[in-house]
């Protein structure tokens, strides 16, 4: 089976799902992605993600941690699953791979 | 327990509305938290618009919708399965099998009606293909055309495909289009070596230039030069066997005819293929033919055929060649008639010539008995190919129904597939295995039937057709390549429907077929039945007019009349013949006549004039007769008297038929008038005096309307018809043939009786009744396949309603009314839809009739009353079967 492929935007979401370990769901992963990488995006976007990441296998969910402050309602709690660590180290390892291929100083300000 | 902010209540209601159910729980929770967030944050304005914003992102059609379905999400951990592996196609192919072999009845149902389908669609193909196939072996086919003559003379049509021997030359020598023009001439010739002799029907004279024109593969012998002189002869390889056995014939001579003609033999030439527009057995030089009479109009008997030169568009050349005739033609109408083309036009007459391509000869040229062998019809191919299409069409959708309708009796084992982890993509494999299977099957068991089938096949279409074709590997890839999609097809419907049962509902036996399906089936049933019942009233009209034909009252008698054929050959001792003949017990009266009626009597009209009214003409036919040919036909002599031996003044004397007499005008009594005869080299005109009329009888096919016929006293010669009397007839014929033997003429004894050749008349119209009685026979199958798949669908799709009927009192014969009543609606709708499609149908047909039976009301009647006969009685075996069903077995497994 060839490599899961991620977007970008998908690889943000699965790293603050691993990041919050355990903990992420909507609200704390939109909160995570404003203040990290602060993008401000539509929950809908986010929830569209979680889905599709799911779908991807690259993330469980289970329902749970109702508070009163959502009037009762559980959570959707997402962890990361092995093929999604895996995916996720790969990416790096393979963006690890490129910047070693770079010309030395190519990137460097004056250069360009 | 609620929080203390919340959000306004109709986005809240937006959300819940219309967002998927599945995960509303955990975004509105969400939704909530975020707003109370901003609220803290920013305000309550700046809230309810974030708010609104975002329950915007997860509405339809932004949002992505969550599956519930768990097999939906991938289990990464193991490698996903492909499904169509080797194990599994195994597994599919052995279940089919057991399957089929369990429902042995459905299954060789389905078979068979698949199979018949198929069987008829091959049959009607390898037909269609022989018939458009026709004249294509000639290599330059494309090129080769007919010059047929286009004309019409007093009102009538008297164009034909020949023209007078000298179009071919002037063709050839005038149009440099034209590589070549060629002639051919048909002609009978009694033929003898010193062993044996034959009377040769199907021989052409034929110019040398005939085997550059056309393909005739030369076995023995130089096609150039094999024709060039006169009185040689090139044979086919079966005539060369029939005169020299295995001997090698180039270089022998055949004697023809009465003069015993030496005739020298210049090659050999395979036997002409069945698909040519001619055919012959042996082609004589007619070198010695050319320029006895100069013109393109006289002695109208030569098929001219020319060979276009590579790229030239033959409209052109058409053009060309027309404008020749009109030169040609006209000026021989000029000397002729004293008419110039345009006064000739002006009469309401025309002449002209047109080009036929070669290969649309056989089926659209219109010339009937003027053709060298009878041609087709393009109309018959395409209703039969419409045949063939729904024919197959019906056979699939039958295979379908009753693949339905079996598939359903399986819903238990869906279930339990379904609850050992198979998916969806699984058990449409499984229905579509099987079915391909089945369809496979049919097809072999369809190529059976057809290689069964082919010798009757050809004895009723009169080819040789052969399996041949089938070889071909296009033909063949598109037979199974057609077969598996027919299979897939018809596996389609079942494997879709049935895998998407829900297991819990199937296990608990709830399966509710819709009854919308029901429309579409009702649908199907109706234009099967649209079909069976135009091909029934088909057949009974055919019946019927040909036994109208057979029955009609012809005008003479036909029974126990004997033909002796060829008597000329016995040159003057024909009347020698004759006396000795009639001398025999056997025998009450005998004549000699050119004329036989019915039959291939290829007269050609002649204008016959009134001495009083000179130019009117009427197209007449002419009999040349004796004595005793009135008696011995048992024509009635309504007016006048017969000819007489012992009045020489009878010479002169004609004998007209009641049409004649009617289209000549004479109103009073018309015996003693006079007609204008012919007028000889000196400008003197002979008159005959008319002495009797008989009264009308069919001297040709019922398809003809009679026509004006004069019968004139003497000249005649070619046939003694003999009325004998009933009995002892094979020793009457051998002294017949020791008499004719003692006379030891160039031709061998033949004879033929009346009553067979009236028969022959109408073979083609026996033939359509034949293949129509087929089909029909067919269609009626296959419907009532359909209709029995359809009702075994339902019976079983009603099981319980039938139970409870029954446990609630119900009788049988009401729950069998029930099941019958459903079908019969469908079948009412086709007879009212077909009856207008058939009359119609059948009217046109009649339209070639001369005298026809009319289509009456009864037709449909009984074709009706036929169908929903044949109908019910199919659908009784599945009701009465569901109706005796004990009510317990069907609801027991509530």
């Amino acid at each position: 089976m060839q490599r899961t492929y991620l977007g970008e935007f998908e690889e943000m979401v699965l790293l603050m799902v691993a990041i919050l370990n355990g903990e992420g769901y909507g609200v704390t992963i939109s909160e995570a992605l404003a203040a990290h990488t602060g993008r401000i995006v539509a929950f809908g976007t986010v929830h569209n993600t979680l889905i599709r990441l799911e779908e991807k296998g690259v993330v469980t969910s289970e329902l749970g941690g109702a508070t009163a402050e959502r009037g009762g309602r559980r959570k959707r709690l997402f962890r990361i699953t092995a093929p999604g660590s895996r995916a996720l180290r790969e990416i790096q390892q393979l963006r690890q791979n490129l910047w070693l291929l770079l010309p030395p100083d190519m990137l460097q300000p004056g250069n360009l | 327990m609620k929080s203390p902010v919340q959000p306004p209540r109709w986005a809240r209601w937006l959300l819940i509305k219309l967002h998927p159910d599945n995960t509303l729980e955990e975004v509105t929770g969400d939704l909530d938290e975020l707003y109370t967030y901003w609220y803290n944050r920013s305000g309550k304005t700046q809230a309810t618009l974030r708010y609104l914003l975002n329950v915007v992102s997860v509405l339809p059609p932004f949002v992505r919708r969550r599956h519930t379905d768990k097999h939906y999400y991938r289990q990464p951990d193991y490698p996903a399965t492909f499904s169509l592996q080797f194990m599994m196609i195994q597994n599919y192919l052995k279940i089919a099998f057991r399957n089929l072999k369990r429902q042995k009845v459905s299954t060789s149902i389905n078979i068979v009606g698949l199979a018949i389908g198929l069987a008829t669609c091959i049959l009607i193909l390898l037909y269609v293909q022989d018939e458009l196939s026709y004249d294509r072996y000639n290599e330059k086919a494309d090129r080769i055309f007919r010059v047929a003559l286009n004309a019409r003379l007093n009102g009538e049509d008297v164009g034909g495909p020949m023209l007078g021997p000298n179009a071919a030359r002037d063709i050839q020598r005038e149009i440099p289009e034209i590589s070549k023009a060629t002639r051919i001439l048909r002609g009978g010739e009694f033929v003898s070596n010193e062993t044996s002799s034959f009377k040769e029907d199907n021989l052409l004279y034929a110019d040398s230039n005939f085997c550059e024109v056309f393909t005739i593969p030369f076995l023995k012998g130089n096609p150039k030069q094999a024709l060039t002189e006169p009185n040689t002869v090139v044979l086919t390889e079966e005539t060369a066997r029939k005169y020299f056995g295995n001997q090698d014939p180039v270089g022998k001579v055949l004697l023809f005819s009465r003069e015993k003609t030496p005739h020298r033999i210049t090659g050999v030439v395979r036997n002409v293929p069945t698909n040519a527009h001619f055919r012959f057995d042996m082609l004589v030089s007619s070198t010695d033919y050319d320029e006895q009479h100069i013109g393109w109009l006289y002695s109208i008997n030569f098929y001219t055929y020319v060979l276009l030169s590579e790229k030239y568009n033959y409209k052109q050349a058409e053009a060309k060649i027309a404008r020749l005739a009109e030169k040609q033609i006209g000026g021989e109408l000029e000397g002729f008639l004293h008419l110039t083309p345009k006064q000739f036009r002006e009469k309401g007459d025309d002449f002209g010539v047109f080009l036929q391509p070669l290969t649309d000869i056989h089926l659209y040229s219109t010339f009937g008995r003027n053709e060298l062998t009878p041609g087709g019809n393009i109309l018959y191919i395409y209703v039969l190919m419409a045949i063939a299409a729904f024919m197959l069409l019906i056979a699939c959708v039958n295979f379908m129904n009753l693949t339905t309708a079996t598939a359903v009796r399986r819903s238990r084992e869906i279930g339990v597939r379904k609850v050992l982890g198979s998916v969806k993509g699984q058990l449409r494999q499984q229905f579509l295995t099987e079915s391909v299977l089945l369809a496979i099957a049919a097809l072999i068991v369809g190529l059976m039937i057809v290689g069964l089938s082919l010798p009757f096949f050809n004895l009723l279409t009169g080819k040789t057709l052969t399996l041949g074709l089938l070889t071909n590997a296009f033909v063949a890839a598109g037979l199974v390549v057609g077969t598996v999609l027919v299979g897939l097809l018809a596996g389609s419907y079942p494997a879709f429907y049935l895998s998407s049962f829900k297991p819990v509902a199937v296990l608990k036996g709830r399966i509710t077929a819709g009854r919308g399906n029901f429309n579409l089936r009702s649908g199907l049933v109706a234009f099967q039945f649209f079909i069976t019942i135009s091909m029934i009233i088909a057949t009974v009209t055919a019946d019927r007019q040909l036994r109208y034909m057979q029955r009609q009252k012809i005008g003479f008698n036909r029974e126990q009349v004997l033909i002796i054929h060829n008597t000329q050959m016995l040159s003057k001792n024909e009347t020698l013949f004759r006396d000795k003949i009639i001398q025999s017990p056997q025998v009450i009266t005998g004549s000699i006549s050119g004329q036989v009626p019915i039959g291939n009597s290829a007269l050609d009209n002649t204008p016959i004039m009134s001495r009083e009214n000179p130019d009117k003409a009427v197209m007449s036919r002419f009999y040349k007769v004796d004595d005793e040919y009135i008696p011995t036909l048992g024509m009635q002599v309504v007016l006048g008297r017969n000819f007489s031996k012992n009045l020489s003044t009878d010479s002169s004397a004609v004998i007209l038929n009641e049409t004649a007499v009617r289209a000549l005008g004479w109103q009073q009594n018309p015996i003693g008038k006079e007609l204008i005869g012919h007028i000889d080299d000196n400008g003197v005109k002979t008159y005959y005096r008319v002495i009797g009329v008989v009264s009308d009888f069919h001297f040709e096919s019922l398809r003809q309307k009679i026509g004006p016929l004069a019968m004139f006293l003497g000249g005649n010669s070619g046939n003694i018809l003999v009325k004998t009397r009933p009995g002892e007839l094979p020793q009457f014929l051998a002294s017949l043939k020791q008499q004719w033997e003692s006379f030891s003429p160039a031709a061998p004894f033949s004879y033929s009786f009346l009553d067979d050749r009236f028969k022959q008349v109408y073979l083609g119209e026996q033939k359509i009744e034949q293949v129509l009685t087929l089909f029909s026979g067919l269609t009626i199958f296959i419907a009532c396949l359909g209709l029995f798949g359809l009702a075994t669908y339902t019976a079983e799709q009603r099981t319980k309603e039938i139970g409870v009927r029954k446990v609630l009192g119900a009788s049988a014969g009401s729950v069998v009314a029930l099941l019958s009543m459903d079908f019969l609606k469908p079948i009412l709708i086709a007879l009212v839809l077909a009856s207008p499609a058939a009359w119609w149908g059948m009217n046109q047909w009649l339209k070639e009739f001369a005298y026809k039976v009319t289509v009456d009301w009864w037709f449909f009647a009984l074709a009706g009353l036929l169908a929903i006969g044949i109908a019910l009685l199919t659908v009784s075996f599945q009701s009465i079967k569901a109706a005796l069903t004990n009510p317990i077995k069907s609801l027991r497994s509530e």
